[in-house]
């Protein structure tokens, strides 16, 4: 005996003024009577807070209550028999009815290291005491409703950086202070989570062969504890867009599709805030990297020029 | 049984055919009825008869209008199936020579980056203990040098298992495996430090690159064709749009563009992406947006190996879209030519994937650069190509198609192969310029003045710019110091030169050439490049005088050498004997030289006589030579090549020939000279024993004795008959079972002395059937003799005592006949009796023997024909006749022609026997 919930999209993505539609799938060998078949749709930010500027005894306690965003139960089917074999009993629900009051915003589907907004649906069938009641669970993801989205298409905001031995605030290897270099360019500081991050970048000059150019992409989670806040930043993806020493004054695209469900629009919520951060970080060829190749890329080093930038990611009509 | 009296003059005249003066010389056409035949033939031409090269114009026109349609077609349909699969050919077989290419050795040294490869196959550690050690002693060298070896065999088997477990994985719809393990072998061609194997490492991984996106692609199609239960639900068309395609499977076309982006080192990203580049057509209508954007990305990508070869991958790629705008490849090769003077510019570094030998990187580019810039050039229309050499950064504006940009010389080179040759010959000039500020170590400079040369060649150009390139390329070679550099430029150019008639060029070059020729004896290398140019020289010209008469020619040939300097030889000595004869003291003389050289430097015991060319041409060049009146000269020239040319064994046939010419000639201006007539036969009588071939040998000592018996040297015809009888004797000792035989040419050669031996006067001594009784002996001797050859020589014999009968004979030689000498000696005529009595009752008996019915038959015939021409008839000699008529009627049939005829003879000729009647 098993059950399944299957969405109508393949993407499973949507907006919250949409119907959520799909089908149960039930199949049995023989034919079983139940309570009622109910649907419950339950969307929730939760929080949990661990390293990043918490304190110890904060970490420990970690959990902080989740925000509920939605939380609805349907019964589809009232109680009866269902038949043997494969059974489809196809549904239809409102994420949110129009006029409808919600608990809170709703927020687009976020996996984060402290943060995560998720939406599921679950089906349950009740089947009294004697039977272990059936149930299955599936998650689906939301975007923003059109009509909430900012008018016409984003400018995108492109920042020029320059990155030379003297923007640098971390100490560098010697023959970097000395020999110098110089990396130009531009990335957007604003971006569609549809498009990709673009921008180009120029190895003016540079004394000491490059090993690497990289885009690392981060979030930065913040948590509303008390009082305080606390915030965490870590690494979401990591693109190389230069491998060794490349050729100088020859311009480098900046291309990096963000990734699903690990990126979202920025929010700066009362509890919570989810914000990103770009950084372009070039690996100079030494010695010394090879004996800590495995360090976390994005702490500065002395073999390690960077620039970090803001990006605020936002939900665009398309 | 008595002769038949002949009258040869009577019997002339009787059977000659009347002589009736000629109007026309029968070669020389009616000039009239010619003409109205070629007017016949172009009214038939124009009618249904379809030249292919004759009406070109207007045919050529409409066909050209065909291909145009086809091109229109080709470019909105968006894939035509004939031209993918031709490219995907092309890509097949440029792989191939690819691989061959660089030859790899049995082992690799693997970086530590080759972890798929690792971790699969068996390593060879590296003494594995001392590693250890050397772990705890300096954790940084380890870490650094990672290199392993692995065989290359396993390295190619393990690229086959991750194949294979790649499509097992998708069969399985395991796709996040699949996508991992396709990952792992892009990964691998990170590593360029295998340098040599590089190429054949490309050419596997990408074979994996397509497979995988060509099973991406058919799930997309699937997806986009088929509902989730199997059903079709659409059927997309071949040029289908992005409009077409299903949500849903555009989601998941859209996913795996996610996923890839989502590799963080850049070159597998860029691998994969290409691979599944066909899939953009899913998304969008103009895919082509997407090209643009890769050709940025390999930018980053600083190996100059690794980023070639990613851009021939590209390139592959590009070829499987119909797109007509080559400004992708453009940049592909600009950024090649920035990585290269990058490259060039960058002093050696620490930097392990910067090689240490630049040579060898640029030559593993090298058909990297090779197969863009072909793709390219691939049917590109004129105005392109204007385009693509401004965007090249060669051409100033579409006008000025070159302007004096320098370009890495290595690129130039591809280019300039491939550029159409319209192109090359119109701005020839400005490529000229362009060549020259483009000097690297990438290639050298002076193979691309060659190949410009060459290009040039291919069609004609105007004579201006012809000019103009001469004089440049004169100037530029005159700077060079190094013979090959010289030699290979001047190589290209020379067709042009000579085309143009430009002398003053030729001899400065063939200046140039001894100079730098003479000071140090030329190389291998240079010695081919020297070569080509003489025999283009030799076969520029018509006669030799010519090209001995141009300045430093002799001397350039003088430092050649070896199988190069025998290849000119040759071609000189071909040369001289295209002509009618060879005459001039110095021509001979240098031509006996070139001989001697040619003869010294060939191997005599590799080739076969047969096929010997230099042998046949020092032969021919000897049979020509012709000294005109020095004869006394000829024949020393003649004695000094015998003791030359002594390997040769052809050639002294020619000289036997030669001496006996010479002696005809000397006779023909008087018998005064018959001391040196002397000479001549005795020449040959020396020269005739170490003739190999016993029946040439034969023949040879049969013409000679023709030679002596026509001089009247009676005492040397002798000895040189028996001398030829000997050879006869010895044939069979001498050839056994190594060749058949040719029997039909002895046979002839056996007639011939018949025939000669007519003139020889019989020998009073020995008596006059002397020779004749010889060849009878000779026959009963050799076993080859059958029957049918046999009855020949018996039959000649028998011709030949009948014809010794007569009272006049036939034919006189110098010397006075048997005719004269024994006028009415009854004992001559008695010996002549006796031997034809006993040859022709061998002769019925040989033909008794022949086991063949039918040749049975015809040998009696002609038996029968000889004895009735030879003898009148007689008791003694019809029942012989009729004997062999009725074996001839046995062995025959009653139709047979030469039976008939035979009887119808018979008849007229003895009307009185009774031999028709028995018939």
């Amino acid at each position: 005996m098993s059950i399944e919930l299957k969405l109508s999209r393949t993407s499973r993505v949507y907006r919250p003024s949409e119907l959520l539609e799909g089908k149960i799938i039930l199949k049995s060998p023989s034919s079983i009577s139940h309570y009622g078949i109910r649907l419950t749709v339950n969307g929730s930010v939760s929080l949990q807070v661990r390293g990043g500027s918490a304190g110890v005894i904060e970490s420990f306690y970690g959990v902080v209550k989740p925000i509920p965003i939605v939380n609805k139960n349907i019964e589809v089917k009232p109680s009866g028999k269902i038949g043997s074999g494969t059974t489809e009993i196809p549904f239809s629900i409102n994420i949110k009815k129009p006029g409808e009051e919600n608990l809170e915003k709703f927020y687009e589907t976020f996996h984060g290291a402290n943060i995560s907004v998720q939406y599921l649906l679950t089906v349950d069938i009740m089947r009294g005491y004697l039977h272990k009641s059936l149930s299955s669970t599936v998650e689906f993801i939301v975007e923003s409703d059109k009509a909430d989205l900012l008018e016409g298409p984003i400018p995108s905001e492109m920042v020029i950086f320059y990155i030379t031995q003297d923007t640098q605030r971390h100490p560098l290897l010697p023959e970097l202070k000395s020999g110098g270099f110089r990396v130009t360019g531009r990335i957007s500081t604003q971006c569609s989570l549809t498009d990709p991050i673009s921008g180009e970048l120029t190895v003016e000059a540079s004394a000491v062969p490059i090993c690497s150019i990289d885009i690392h992409l981060f979030r930065v989670e913040s948590v509303l504890l008390g009082e305080r806040i606390v915030t965490e930043t870590s690494l979401i993806q990591t693109t190389q867009i230069a491998d060794g020493d490349v050729c100088r004054n020859l311009t480098l695209p900046i291309y990096v599709i963000l990734p699903r469900l690990l990126t979202c629009p920025t929010i700066s919520a009362g509890p919570f805030s989810i914000e990103f951060k770009v950084s372009i970080v070039i690996t100079f060829q030494s010695e010394l990297s090879k004996l800590h190749s495995k360090s976390d890329p994005g702490t500065p080093r002395l073999w390690r020029a960077l620039e970090t930038l803001p990006l605020e990611l936002v939900r665009a009509r398309v | 049984m008595e002769f038949r009296p002949r009258n040869y003059s009577a019997e002339e005249q009787s059977h000659a055919v009347t002589r009736v003066r000629a109007d026309d010389h029968p070669l020389s056409a009616a000039p009239s009825s010619a003409l109205h035949l070629q007017v016949a033939v172009v009214d038939h031409g124009n009618s249904d008869f379809f030249d292919p090269l004759r009406s070109s114009d207007d045919d050529g026109a409409v066909s050209r209008d065909v291909l145009l349609e086809v091109d229109n077609v080709s470019s909105v349909g968006l894939s035509s199936e004939a031209s993918m699969q031709n490219s995907a050919k092309e890509w097949t077989s440029f792989n191939r020579i690819l691989m061959q290419k660089f030859p790899v050795a049995k082992m690799i040294s693997v970086s530590s980056m080759s972890s798929a490869i690792i971790k699969g196959g068996k390593m060879y550690e590296k003494a594995s203990t001392s590693t250890h050690l050397e772990e705890l002693e300096d954790p940084q060298k380890v870490a650094e040098d990672g290199a392993k070896l692995i065989t290359r065999n396993e390295y190619v088997s393990r690229l086959h298992e991750l194949k294979d477990e790649i499509i097992r994985a998708w069969r399985a719809s395991d796709r996040v495996t699949t996508l991992k393990l396709s990952i792992k072998v892009a990964r691998l061609l990170m590593d360029t430090t295998v340098l040599q194997f590089y190429p054949t490492l490309f050419v596997l991984a990408t074979d994996i690159m397509d497979t995988l996106g060509d099973m991406v692609w058919e799930r997309i199609k699937w997806k986009a064709e088929f509902a989730e239960d199997g059903a079709r639900i659409y059927s997309l068309p071949e040029n289908f749009q992005a409009s077409d395609i299903y949500s849903d499977a555009k989601e998941t076309c859209y996913n795996w563009f996610c996923k890839i982006g989502a590799i963080r080192e850049l070159l597998p990203r860029i691998y994969l992406e290409l691979a599944i580049l066909p899939c953009w057509r899913f998304l969008t209508d103009r895919p082509e947006e997407s090209f643009q954007h890769m050709v940025m990305m390999t930018r980053g990508l600083a190996d100059p190996l690794a980023s070639a070869y990613c851009r021939l991958y590209m390139a592959h790629c590009i070829e499987k879209f119909p797109t007509r705008d080559k400004g992708y490849l453009v940049k592909c090769v600009n950024d090649i030519k920035n990585l290269l003077s990058w490259v060039v510019s960058v002093k050696e570094t620490a930097n392990g994937n910067i090689i240490d030998n630049k040579r060898l990187l640029v030559s593993l580019m090298e058909p990297t650069i090779e197969f863009i810039t072909k793709c390219i050039f691939k049917d590109v229309t004129q105005k392109q190509v204007g385009n693509i050499l401004v965007e090249l950064e060669l051409g100033r504006n579409e006008v000025e198609l070159f302007g004096n940009f320098p370009c890495v010389s290595i690129v130039l080179h591809h280019l300039l192969k491939e550029l159409p040759i319209e192109v090359v010959s119109s701005s020839a000039v400005e490529i000229l310029h362009v060549i020259e500020c483009s000097n690297d170590y990438s290639f050298d400079q002076c193979l691309n003045y060659r190949l410009l040369g060459f290009r040039l060649c291919e069609s004609k150009s105007q004579t201006d710019i012809l000019n103009t390139v001469a004089d440049k390329i004169i100037q530029v070679v005159t700077q060079y110091d190094s013979l090959d550099e010289y030699l290979k430029v001047v190589d290209a150019f020379l067709d042009i030169i000579f085309q143009n008639q430009m002398d003053n060029h030729l001899s400065t070059v063939l200046e140039g050439i001894s100079k730098r020729a003479c000071n140090k004896g030329p190389t291998e290398d240079e010695l081919g490049s020297l070569q080509s140019i003489l025999v283009k020289l030799l076969s520029y010209y018509d006669g030799l005088q010519e090209i001995l008469a141009l300045n430093h020619f002799l001397e350039i040939l003088d430092v050649m050498y070896g199988s190069s300097r025998s290849i000119v030889n040759m071609h000189i000595l071909n040369m001289a004997t295209r002509t009618a004869c060879i005459d001039g003291p110095t021509t001979i003389q240098l031509l006996f030289e070139i001989s001697q050289a040619l003869h010294d430097d060939m191997d005599f015991l590799n080739v076969k006589d047969d096929d010997n060319q230099p042998a046949h041409l020092i032969s021919r060049f000897v049979c020509m030579v012709d000294y005109g009146a020095e004869i006394e000269r000829h024949l020393t020239f003649l004695v000094e090549c015998r003791g030359a040319f002594g390997s040769i064994t052809g050639l002294k046939e020619t000289l036997i020939h030669s001496s006996n010419c010479l002696a005809i000639k000397s006779l023909k201006n008087g018998s005064k000279h018959l001391g040196f007539v002397k000479s001549c036969i005795a020449f040959c009588e020396v020269t005739l024993p170490s003739i190999s071939v016993p029946i040439r040998q034969l023949n040879l000592y049969l013409e000679t004795a023709e030679v002596a018996l026509l001089a009247g040297l009676v005492s040397h015809s002798d000895g040189l008959i028996n001398s030829a009888l000997s050879c006869l004797q010895g044939l069979d000792l001498m050839d056994g079972s190594r060749m058949p035989i040719d029997v039909d040419g002895i046979v002839s050669s056996i007639r011939k002395l018949c025939g000669l031996l007519v003139m020889v006067p019989g020998n009073p001594e020995q008596g006059a059937t002397y020779f004749a009784k010889n060849i009878l002996s000779l026959i009963d001797l050799q076993s080859w003799m059958k029957p049918k050859v046999r009855t020949k020589i018996f039959c000649a014999i028998v011709s030949l005592t009948a014809t010794l009968s007569q009272n006049k004979l036939p034919y006189h030689g110098k010397v006075l006949g048997n005719d004269h000498l024994f006028f009415g000696d009854s004992s001559y005529s008695n010996e002549l009796t006796l031997l034809a009595k006993y040859v022709v009752q061998n002769l019925v008996d040989a033909i008794q023997q022949e086991p063949s019915s039918a040749a049975r038959g015809s040998l009696a015939l002609e038996a029968c024909n000889c004895i009735a021409t030879s003898f009148i008839a007689s008791e003694e000699i019809s029942p012989i006749c009729t004997k062999l008529l009725e074996t001839a009627k046995s062995c025959l049939s009653h139709n047979d022609r030469y039976l008939q005829s035979t009887v119808k003879f018979m008849d007229r000729h003895w009307p009185s026997s009774s031999i028709a009647a028995a018939v």
